[in-house]
């Protein structure tokens, strides 16, 4: 009887492999387009899809669990009545080539959508995905997630694992279905030998020491938690700051939205969920025009402050998970990195 | 630009004048905050303490319509502090003398009292930007919409010429494009003198060329500019019009006067995506396609033309501009308007401007485009203009000398008012970002820049109703408490048409360029009082 955690899959049979969990699932597997950017994409054809494990995906998983814009559901009125109608339900999907951040992200959107009552179109998206990660032995440019504990490889929260060994892969699996993917299509493995766990642990080493930013973001934390952040910090930041909410768009783990309902018609319409920023100033205005978050100094207080103190003090962990394209976006230079580095190099007065 | 874009990255000092860069041109924005953050010297010119005036090592702020002043102060201290670059000057310049003498006779202190700097802030600028071989200026219209908006240019020219900022990577001049597409529409000659490329409506050779490629013969009267053509009033020479999305009831100055003359044409056509104010005096309106809708090409502030795909097709009856024109040319017996495709129309271009020579579809799709002058289909594309030579062979110097604005502040109107855009939000006259839920949250209203002091003088409140009056006309705007104007100098945009801000403006235009002179009129300011 073969261990079933931790298999090997030879790198020759990853596509018949995926091909399997095509035919009972929706697979999402980055892919580069014909402009050169590396996206998650729903698979048509296997054969002709040039899936890229080499690139970091631009856009993490959200927009796939909590869409830019989605339709919540139907109304229409009748006879001075509301009725609404839910949107089609989700389908089951498969997601290959998720990088150890962006499933971090993910588990802490669970958290955030299961209060106070769990979400229902997220949780319904949830319930029918699962993720197949794939281990950073090359961490990309702005990373640091190793500073945000949430890579280069993971310890949970994966269906299953995949660690890039050259000619083969590291399969570990998760609780629950990925273990029973490995159970099924178990003729596509081998078991894994003694060597196997020493180039693991040998290429996780040295992906550890391949992040080029050094970010004291625990540091960052724990100061946050007995120290205020002086003012000048945030005015220099909020200076450079261009209110375009791109960071917010692209963070794996920012969640505000707005709600909208649009009239389609004298007596149905759409209630619409789309992408919000706290760091916008519309978010925060009050209905008279009031707003207690100025824009020269508070819009991005917030958010970094929910990220590093506030998350930190609730959960113990920070709500950043260090993919680094908060970095990569931002025109003014102004990212969470940036107040990470100016606030641990200040000295106390 | 002469420069590209990623070259200001590199630069040691980089001079914008007249130019809200991370506000209007936010990828800039970004390059010059990158420049800064590696070490490099940003000094700003503006009447605004504007965001990126807020980044600055030094912010000049003038007087309003000073810029020349300022400009020659600055080229006085550098003969002053014997940093002009003679090799350069004498190599790749004519008519130094004249500018020398020019400027041995100025008085500094009289050039510092009229833009209302210190001398001592203009002298640090000054020499922090002639010390450095990788100096580069950016402008914008705070420089051109001037009724001296020529001569701006000229001196600012002036300036990168006396120190040899101008042949090389990493220094030159930069006039930032106010649109996407506003350089390919000048390289395609929407420009009253000149024909696509910028050749010679004069030239015989060039004549011939167009006249046996169109099969027409053409004008040989140079055009009117836009303003001459807006402003004409009542019983202007120009009988009809056809304008393709330009907003000009809400964007040209002095409005009352666009109306006149919009009103009284015997034909107005209008091609937008939506209805727009000027569309709304037409006669007939075209639906345009977006910018989604259609291909072609778009031509940037770096001189590149990039290649756009059509992502959808157009919705219900829309139609690409180039296919309203084709189908109007067509009808109106005009031969060879009968092209296939985009690629087709970008052959005929590349034919007849030998700037866009080497342009074909197949080579714009890879590496986002070129960079003209491309002259032939083996050519890498230019990074930066006039290495080795200026267009027109040697670098011009030429005076230019002080001129007080159209306008001046006077007892009845005793506050200067600088128009432009508000806000990163939304765009020109907002006929696009104002159907934009999101746009119109975070920025929902005109509003008036005006300074605490004013404000306290006026009994004048955050938020509260004022009136706004010039000799043309008036209107009512929410006003802004705020540090980013100076005192006796109040700011708005034009972005809304319930405030449209133009009805004030001075049509006085440039007697060259024939820009309006959009950033300086005198208004008094009324709070309105609600019974």
């Amino acid at each position: 009887m073969i261990d079933l955690k931790e298999l090997i899959l030879p790198k020759d049979n990853l596509i018949p492999l995926l091909r399997k969990l095509n035919k009972d699932a929706r697979l999402v597997i980055p892919v580069k387009n014909d402009h050169g950017d590396t996206l998650f994409t729903e698979i048509s054809d296997l054969d002709t899809t040039e899936i890229d494990l080499i690139n970091q995906p631009q856009a993490s998983l959200k927009p796939f669990f909590l869409p830019q814009q989605e339709t919540l559901a139907h109304y229409s009125i009748n006879s001075n009545q509301y009725c609404f109608t839910a949107p089609d339900a989700a389908i089951d999907t498969i997601f290959f080539g998720v990088r150890s951040c962006d499933l971090t992200a993910l588990l802490y959107m669970d958290l955030i959508f299961s209060k106070p009552s769990k979400d229902a179109t997220y949780y319904d998206r949830r319930n029918h995905s699962l993720i197949i990660t794939l281990g950073c032995n090359n961490p990309f440019e702005n990373c640091f997630c190793e500073a945000t504990n949430s890579g280069p490889y993971l310890e949970y929260g994966y269906g299953l694992q995949f660690i890039d060994l050259g000619d083969r892969y590291y399969v570990s699996a998760g609780r629950g279905r990925g273990a029973d993917l490995l159970e099924r299509w178990s003729y596509f493995f081998h078991e894994v030998g003694e060597e196997d766990h020493k180039v693991r642990y040998q290429l996780f080493l040295e992906a550890r020491g391949q992040f080029s930013r050094n970010i004291q973001l625990t540091h960052a934390c724990q100061k946050l938690q007995k120290e205020t952040v002086p003012d000048e910090i945030w005015q220099s930041l909020a200076e450079r700051c261009y209110d375009c909410g791109g960071c917010a768009y692209v963070c794996p783990t920012c969640t505000c939205f707005s709600v909208d309902d649009k009239p389609q018609s004298s007596n149905t319409g759409i209630r619409v969920r789309s992408w919000d920023a706290c760091t916008s100033d519309g978010f925060t205005r009050m209905a008279g025009g009031h707003n207690p978050v100025t824009r020269d100094r508070q819009a991005l207080k917030r958010r970094f402050l929910h990220k590093l103190k506030y998350d930190f003090a609730s959960h113990g962990k920070a709500s950043c998970t260090g993919c680094g394209r908060c970095v990569d976006i931002c025109f003014g230079g102004v990212d969470i990195t940036t107040f990470i580095e100016l606030f641990t190099r200040q000295q106390n007065p | 630009m002469t420069n590209s874009i990623a070259e200001l990255e590199e630069a040691d000092v980089l001079l914008i004048t007249g130019s809200n860069t991370t506000t209007t041109h936010p990828q800039i924005g970004r390059n010059i905050l990158k420049a800064v953050d590696h070490g490099a010297k940003l000094l700003v010119i503006d009447p605004r303490r504007t965001d990126i005036a807020r980044q600055a090592h030094i912010h000049l702020a003038l007087r309003p319509g000073t810029d020349i002043a300022l400009i020659n102060a600055m080229m006085r201290i550098i003969l002053d502090e014997n940093l002009a670059d003679d090799l350069f000057i004498s190599m790749r310049t004519e008519n130094f003398i004249q500018l020398r003498d020019f400027l041995h006779r100025l008085d500094l202190k009289e050039l510092a009292k009229i833009t209302e700097i210190d001398l001592e802030t203009i002298r640090k600028a000054a020499c922090i930007y002639a010390r450095s071989s990788k100096s580069v200026i950016c402008y914008c219209l705070g420089v051109t919409q001037h009724t001296c908006g020529t001569d701006n240019v000229q001196a600012v020219a002036n300036l990168a010429m006396l120190t040899g900022n101008v042949e090389k990577k990493h220094s030159g001049v930069d006039p930032l494009r106010g649109q996407n597409n506003v350089q390919g529409a000048c390289d395609m000659a929407a420009l009253p003198a000149v024909l696509p490329g910028y050749q010679s409506l004069e030239d015989p050779t060039v004549r011939a060329r167009f006249q046996s490629v169109w099969q027409r013969e053409l004008p040989r009267k140079t055009g009117r500019s836009l303003t001459e053509m807006t402003h004409a009033g009542k019983d202007g020479p120009i009988k009809a019009m056809f304008i393709m999305g330009e907003n000009p009831a809400l964007s040209d100055p002095h409005l009352n006067r666009v109306e006149e003359t919009l009103i009284n044409l015997d034909f107005l056509a209008v091609s937008d995506i939506f209805l727009t104010e000027t569309a709304q005096f037409a006669n007939v309106v075209f639906p345009a396609a977006s910018f989604a809708e259609k291909g072609g090409t778009i031509t940037n502030s770096e001189r590149r033309v990039q290649l756009c795909r059509r992502a959808i097709p157009p919705i219900h009856n829309c139609r690409p501009d180039s296919e309203i024109i084709m189908e109007l040319g067509h009808r109106m017996g005009c031969p060879g308007m009968d092209f296939n495709s985009d690629a087709e129309i970008m052959e005929e271009i590349s034919l007849l401007a030998p700037i866009y020579g080497g342009m074909h579809y197949d080579r714009l799709a890879e590496n986002h485009g070129l960079q003209w002058p491309c002259p032939d289909r083996h050519h890498p594309g230019t990074e930066f203009l006039h290495k080795y030579y200026f267009a027109r062979g040697k670098g011009q110097f030429t005076i230019t000398r002080h001129q007080e604005p159209s306008e001046k502040a006077t007892k009845k109107f005793p506050f200067t008012l600088v128009t432009g855009r508000g806000s990163y939000h939304h765009y020109h006259t907002a006929t696009m970002t104002r159907n934009s839920i999101r746009l119109v949250r975070e920025y929902p209203q005109a509003k008036l820049e005006i300074h605490k002091d004013d404000c306290e003088k006026l009994n004048i409140g955050d938020g509260e109703m004022v009136e706004l009056h010039s000799k043309r006309g008036t209107v009512q705007i929410c006003a802004q408490v705020t540090d980013r104007v100076k005192p006796g100098t109040v700011f708005s945009s034009f972005h809304f048409f319930e405030v449209p801000i133009n009805q004030l403006t001075v049509d006085v235009m440039d007697p060259k360029s024939k820009c309006p002179e959009f950033k300086v009129c005198a208004v008094a300011i009324k709070k309105v009082h609600h019974d």
